[in-house]
């Protein structure tokens, strides 16, 4: 008795009982093709988010004053231009290729001529182009002596010179009023696409920090430094040596207990990158409920199979099947169900991952796709087994007289 | 397979199935039933045996036992010679297969698989080749008449021509003996009288027969007819012996 015969055999029953063995099998097809989609989004908004936070610049580090936990009522210590020159100092932070200081204004009214819009407006030093991996677009960046004569220079994100001059428009030589103040326009931004990051470059307005001093804030605390480590190995010793010389400076002893704190896109890539990875294996748990759900309607139906088919295995045994024959059929049938099952399902997984859902698109693991597989076959011998054994022990005496 | 009845001496023919004192007792204590009690059988190379009997009288039970599908209380079963007593549950698998044949009342072809597949199976379950097992099936199929009906599922067949697919399945291992259950049961008289001729010439090739009815004229056709009521087997009379006595004044030859 040969592994084709017996296949054979298999085959025969399944083909004889066509719809009950496709609706055996959608329960396998639904709950591959979940495992495979899900897995597959997570990995392509984890590819994705990837992409976004390689945009904000690998090598950049932002330090923003903060609440210490602790001290109910007390605020920390601001963010002062003396930390700036403390980052700077090539012998107490060696992997530290340049300090910003920054202000920044949200939500502030930009006009020219008679269009206006609301733009965040930030401050800061030549450094802070390539420090926060910001492209230029049209005209020039500001330079260091922009910086020391505070004149009142800016460059519009994308979305604000739109809004003021029209899509698409050049409006470099042009003036804006911000908050009143006239500003003349050297520059656009290069476009950074909705959603970069946390908040949309594209609506940010930059001019030299002393200008947005002299005219919007005044001179006193910054709102953010930005740090650009040396290169992305040295990100994390970049950090360290922040902590280090602010922790001196703020007067910290407890860590945990900081008026600033430290981000970076490594970190937030970190962050984000565990929180997916836990989102990803909830779905992944949920759709393998619905496959064991499957894996249990293979069970039921292939013991409504047996019972049905008590009479023939009665007859088989009569003509000198061996019990391991019987299981054997019974076997090979629940597990090509599946298996064939779960090449349905990949297959259906994989035509669900075409369609693109938003700004990303999900990507199929390949070991997904062979662990499925191996799965369903292994489901197929799981819940299987206790059919065909019941089929393989039953005496044939008792299975011919049952009509 | 024919040769040893007309050659050979009586007491060298091994008996193809040789039963003693087997008893099934169904139930225990009180509630016990007892299908058989104590019966001795023994069936010749190329005999044709009846086994008749009132319905519950215990044939049924019987023909169980023969055929290795179900166990006896007690007592001794040897099929040519082998004690089946000492067979695990794969070698009563393959003694079935090979020894043997099996025709039941209700046919049981395996539904929706053609005629010749289903007489192949057994040759399958014997691990025969593919090419050599449908030239089998074929030949045994048009043995019993039914060349041409090949492809033929259970439902496109009448009663009487599924009976003889199932009588070919059972010929195709060649096994030593033929178990027929009320194989004419189900059969209209034209089907019965051609699964009986059948029969005949199966005996006449030197088959070893024993079938089962309850029905004296099927009985009739038998070399020889066993009895079972309440369990217990008596052997009938062969009817050759029984006529002189029956008809004293026939004796009486005119001088």
């Amino acid at each position: 008795m040969s592994v084709v015969e017996i296949v054979r055999f298999a085959v025969r029953g399944l083909i004889a009982n066509r719809l009950r063995s496709l609706l055996t099998m959608l329960g396998i097809i639904i709950g591959i093709a979940a495992v495979i989609l899900l897995t597959a989004l997570g990995n392509g908004a984890s590819q994705y988010i990837q992409g976004q936070i390689a945009g904000l610049g690998a090598n950049s580090i932002t330090v923003l004053p903060r609440q210490p936990p602790d001290t109910v009522g007390t605020d920390g210590r601001p963010l002062t231009q003396g930390d700036v020159r403390a980052l700077a100092d090539p012998q107490g932070a060696p992997d530290v290729a340049s300090v910003s200081p920054v202000v920044s204004v949200q939500d502030t009214t930009v006009e020219a001529g008679r269009a206006r819009t609301d733009a965040t407006i930030i401050g800061s030093t030549p450094s802070y182009f390539p420090g926060a991996n910001v492209q230029l677009g049209t005209g020039r960046t500001y330079t260091e002596a922009d910086v020391t004569a505070g004149r009142k220079v800016v460059l519009l994100g994308r979305t604000v010179a739109d809004e003021l001059f029209g899509i698409g428009s050049d409006p470099v030589g042009r003036d804006v009023l911000v908050r009143g103040v006239p500003f003349d326009v050297i520059g656009t931004l290069a476009p950074a696409g909705q959603g970069q990051g946390l908040s949309n470059p594209d609506e940010n307005v930059l001019a030299p920090l002393t200008a947005v001093q002299g005219s919007l804030t005044g001179f006193g605390d910054l709102t953010q430094i930005v740090v650009q480590a040396r290169s992305t190995e040295a990100q994390a010793a970049a950090e360290s040596e922040i902590n280090s010389i602010l922790d001196r400076r703020h007067g910290i002893d407890d860590p945990d207990n900081r008026d600033y704190q430290v981000l970076s896109a490594r970190q937030l890539a970190d962050v984000l990158d565990d929180t997916l990875g836990a989102f990803t294996l909830l779905l992944a748990a949920i759709a393998a409920i619905s496959l064991v759900v499957g894996g249990i309607g293979i069970t039921n139906i292939m013991l409504v199979s047996v019972t049905e088919r008590t009479r023939e295995i009665g007859i088989r045994k009569a003509l000198g099947a061996p019990p391991s024959a019987i299981l054997g059929q019974f076997l090979v049938e629940s597990i090509i169900l599946s298996v064939v099952g779960g090449v349905l399902g990949v297959a259906v997984g994989y035509a669900g991952t075409l369609v693109p859902l938003g700004d990303f698109r999900p990507v199929v693991l390949p070991s997904a796709v062979v662990a499925a597989v191996g799965v369903s076959a292994a489901i197929g011998i799981f819940f299987g087994a206790y059919p065909a054994r019941r089929a393989a022990r039953l005496r044939p005496i008792e299975a011919l007289r049952r009509e | 397979m024919t040769a040893g009845l007309g050659t050979a001496p009586l007491e060298q023919v091994p008996h193809v199935l040789d039963v003693r004192k087997l008893s099934k007792v169904y139930g225990s204590g009180e509630t016990a039933v007892h299908a058989l009690r104590d019966v001795d059988l023994t069936v010749r190379r190329g005999e044709y045996v009846a086994v008749i009997g009132q319905s519950g009288s215990g044939k049924s039970t019987l023909l169980n036992m023969l055929g290795c599908l179900d166990a006896p209380t007690s007592g001794r079963y040897l099929l040519e010679g082998l004690d089946v007593a000492d067979l695990d549950e794969r070698q009563q698998a393959v003694l079935r297969n090979r020894q043997i044949g099996f025709i039941f009342q209700a046919f049981n072809l395996i539904p929706r698989t053609s005629a010749l597949a289903n007489v192949e199976l057994p040759l399958v379950y014997a691990g025969v080749g593919r090419r050599v097992r449908r030239e089998r099936a074929q030949a045994a199929l048009s043995l019993v008449g039914l060349q041409g009906r090949e492809d033929h599922r259970p439902n496109q067949l009448s009663g009487g021509q599924q009976q003889r697919v199932a009588v070919a399945r059972a010929l195709v291992t060649t096994p030593a003996l033929l178990l027929a259950d009320e194989p004419t049961g189900n059969l209209d008289s034209a089907s019965t009288a051609d699964v009986l001729g059948l029969f005949d010439r199966l005996h006449a090739a030197g088959r070893t027969i024993v079938l089962i009815t309850h029905d004296d004229e099927v009985a009739e056709r038998a070399e020889r007819v066993v009895v079972v009521s309440d369990g217990r087997l008596t052997e009938a009379a062969p009817s050759a012996a029984e006529l002189p006595p029956r008809r004293p004044g026939t004796a009486r030859a005119p001088r």
